[in-house]
């Protein structure tokens, strides 16, 4: 009998990926979907056609525990969350509705449907901030900086807590930054892929950013949901920093960006205070020894790739504006 | 307090004074109800604060909540509510002492557990932002946020790491609290409190369910106390000495984190012989350890190290373990009558808890 998965935060960037990978596992695949008329349910379709999808809504636990009903899951990925760290700031209790709380409810909703469906808690660097040691592992205390730093710590947290009290197999994958060409326009690295590709093609001749110093850890989205799939298929459940154990800043980014298509940055890239955080994080690297020990996984696409397939998706995208996929976009 | 001008029309009866009073302080309560809330409003009275409680809609308030506390209805998981208590008090000093403070009840009902006990403290870090971010917010942190420690004793530097649905909502309330003092520059402290007791304690805590259980045994009322783990461990404190800490807390010039605790432990064990002696009897002829009141995961050893507390604030404990735990023995020996017992409110309306502690 097929194996049957649901995702929460299907739409995101990583939900379609997980989606895509779980179906080419053999899965039968469920996907979490908010309120009526959902754009992004659109988009998701379209990219995973054998995706099926579920009204429910992390804010309302008795939508929970209907979907699971419904649809049966042997695992639930959590990737649901408001995860923005910037939009955190001025939705705080959202935030915490949502990032936090709605761990609990998922969790609390596992426990009362069947205690057997196994859990993966989509965990955040972002939990460490103001880093005490580096690089970051499990075992690495945390320091949250942000509203969804601090909502993820509860959701982590929460998570062991369902493991070591109720027994459930509930796993907490601290994903390091990782990133794709399907990163929503809010994250930075998109943010500059997408501009480069506006100036290159002369839709543009400026980007705004924040902190150009600022560092992080940043794979490739695709690799890091096989960790999450590798999680739940362990015969003990445990938590696993997925990283690349490299960093890089906002500075190397534009570099390797803008030098893609033959630009400097230094002739573009406006410093805007506005895009400053209250709290920016330090130095965030991962160390995923245990990952690669335990569950044998590996990072397969380099810093430097990761950039060029960002930029060439975002060029081909404003090339073919009227291509269904840069709908709106211009 | 009398408004200073009683010929001016002044303020509806049992209303909150708009006057400034001298000291020029009000304090807004939340929790006021609890063990804490009272024994903290008579010290700000005391002070010469006003003094406002938050009470839920509909509850009860019980006798100690000193008369001139100004009750107000609200509740943390409604920010409307407290933007409202703030807008109508206009404290300078916020209390939070509400939580779902049951640690047993939390395995049951860790999302309601959440709302009220982490969730609501964000939400009323976000009404002070909002309303005036110079009030000052002590927030009642606990020593569950250490649950799972390995190292011993505890201190402010200690990472988290919570064992309960309670603790990890605590925790959450506990970074929050930091995260607005460091990102947005609110006044905000938690007070890392250890176990803390009193006669007032609720019964379904621990220490009062041994020291009710003692009294009533005592009195020929029951013969046997049923009770989980009787190994755990406790860094158990006197309830008064804990608020007037919070107190110290805010009126530093700087915001900061406080462990608020004895720095030593005692066991259940311990608990039994110093409760049950009070009354001249042998604990072990009347305890039966019961496996469904064990909870399932279990913290570790908590004790608290107060040393930033004794250097910063000159806090102190003033009450030793043995002498608080007679004290409460003996409170509730006298609050059953022992010729009218089987009718005596004191013991006869605690219903048995399901509570280890």
């Amino acid at each position: 009998m097929s194996r049957s998965a649901l995702i929460t935060g299907v739409t995101g960037q990583d939900g379609g990926y997980l989606a895509e990978h779980l179906v080419a596992q053999g899965y039968e695949v469920h996907g979490l979907i908010r309120g009526q008329n959902n754009p992004r349910a659109t988009v998701v379709r379209r990219l995973v056609p054998e995706l099926r999808l579920i009204e429910g809504d992390l804010h309302d636990q008795s939508s929970l525990i209907a979907v699971l009903e419904a649809t049966h899951p042997d695992e639930v990925y959590n990737l649901g969350a408001i995860s923005f760290v910037a939009l955190s700031f001025k939705q705080a209790i959202n935030t915490g509705e949502i990032t936090g709380l709605g761990v609990t409810r998922m969790l609390d909703a596992i426990r009362l449907v069947n205690p057997a469906i196994r859990f993966y808690q989509a965990s955040s660097s972002e939990m460490f901030g103001k880093v005490r040691e580096a690089p970051q592992n499990e075992l690495t205390p945390f320091h949250p900086r942000s509203p969804y730093g601090v909502a993820k710590v509860y959701g982590h947290h929460i998570t062991v807590n369902y493991r070591e009290s109720y027994g459930l197999f509930a796993v907490s994958g601290i994903l390091f930054n990782h990133e794709s060409p399907r990163r929503g326009l809010e994250f930075v690295t998109r943010k500059i892929t997408d501009g480069v590709a506006r100036i290159k093609l002369g839709l543009e001749s400026e980007l705004r950013l924040g902190n150009l110093d600022a560092q992080r850890d940043w794979g490739f989205a695709g690799d890091y949901v096989r960790a999450m799939h590798l999680m739940l298929q362990q015969d003990e459940a445990d938590d696993f920093v997925v990283a690349t154990g490299e960093t890089h800043s906002v500075r190397e980014f534009l570099e390797l960006a803008f030098g893609h298509v033959g630009l400097r940055w230094q002739d573009h890239v406006v410093v805007d205070e506005r895009f400053l955080r209250p709290a920016d994080v330090a130095v965030l690297v991962g160390d995923a020894a245990k990952a690669r020990r335990v569950l044998g996984w590996e990072p397969t696409v380099a810093f430097p790739e990761l950039v060029a397939m960002m930029v060439e998706s975002d060029l081909r995208e404003l090339s073919a504006p009227l291509s269904p996929a840069a709908g709106g976009r211009r | 307090m009398p408004p200073p001008h009683p010929a001016l029309p002044g303020p509806d009866p049992g209303g909150y004074s708009r006057s400034v009073p001298a000291a020029g302080r009000r304090a807004l309560v939340t929790g006021v109800t609890g063990q804490d809330g009272p024994y903290l409003s008579a010290l700000l009275l005391a002070e010469g604060y006003e003094v406002a409680g938050l009470i839920l809609p509909g509850e009860s308030v019980p006798d100690s909540v000193p008369a001139a506390v100004h009750r107000l209805e609200g509740s943390l998981t409604d920010s409307g509510s407290l933007r409202a208590a703030l807008a109508e008090v206009r404290p300078s000093e916020v209390y939070n002492l509400a939580a779902a403070t049951s640690v047993a009840d939390s395995f049951d009902n860790p999302v309601a557990v959440a709302e009220v006990t982490g969730l609501g403290v964000l939400r009323l870090l976000e009404a002070i932002r909002q309303a005036d971010p110079g009030i000052r917010l002590l927030q009642a942190s606990s020593a569950e946020i250490f649950g799972g420690a390995t190292t011993s004793p505890q201190d402010e530097g200690t990472p988290l790491c919570p064992v309960s649905p309670y603790g990890v909502a605590k925790a959450f309330a506990h970074q929050m609290v930091q995260h607005y003092r460091r990102s947005r520059g609110i006044f905000a402290a938690n007070a890392i409190l250890y176990n803390h007791e009193s006669p007032r304690r609720g019964t379904g805590f621990v220490t009062r369910k041994v020291s009710l259980g003692a009294a009533r045994i005592a009195r020929g009322l029951e013969t046997e106390l049923r009770l989980g783990n009787l190994e755990v461990e406790r860094d158990w404190g006197y309830a008064p000495d804990y608020v007037r800490a919070m107190h110290l807390i805010l009126q530093q010039d700087v915001a900061d984190d406080y462990v608020i605790a004895t720095g030593r432990t005692h066991t259940l064990r311990e608990l039994l012989e110093v409760a049950f002696s009070a009354v001249g009897l042998d604990w072990r002829a009347h305890v039966v350890t019961d496996p469904a009141l064990l909870r399932p995961a279990e913290p570790g050893r908590l004790c608290g190290d107060p040393s930033r507390a004794r250097a910063r604030l000159g806090w102190a404990p003033t009450r030793e373990f043995a002498e608080l735990i007679r004290e409460m023995v003996l409170t509730d020996l006298a609050g059953i009558d022992p010729v009218a017992s089987l009718s005596d409110p004191a013991g006869a309306a605690a219903p048995p808890s399901q509570q280890p502690g």
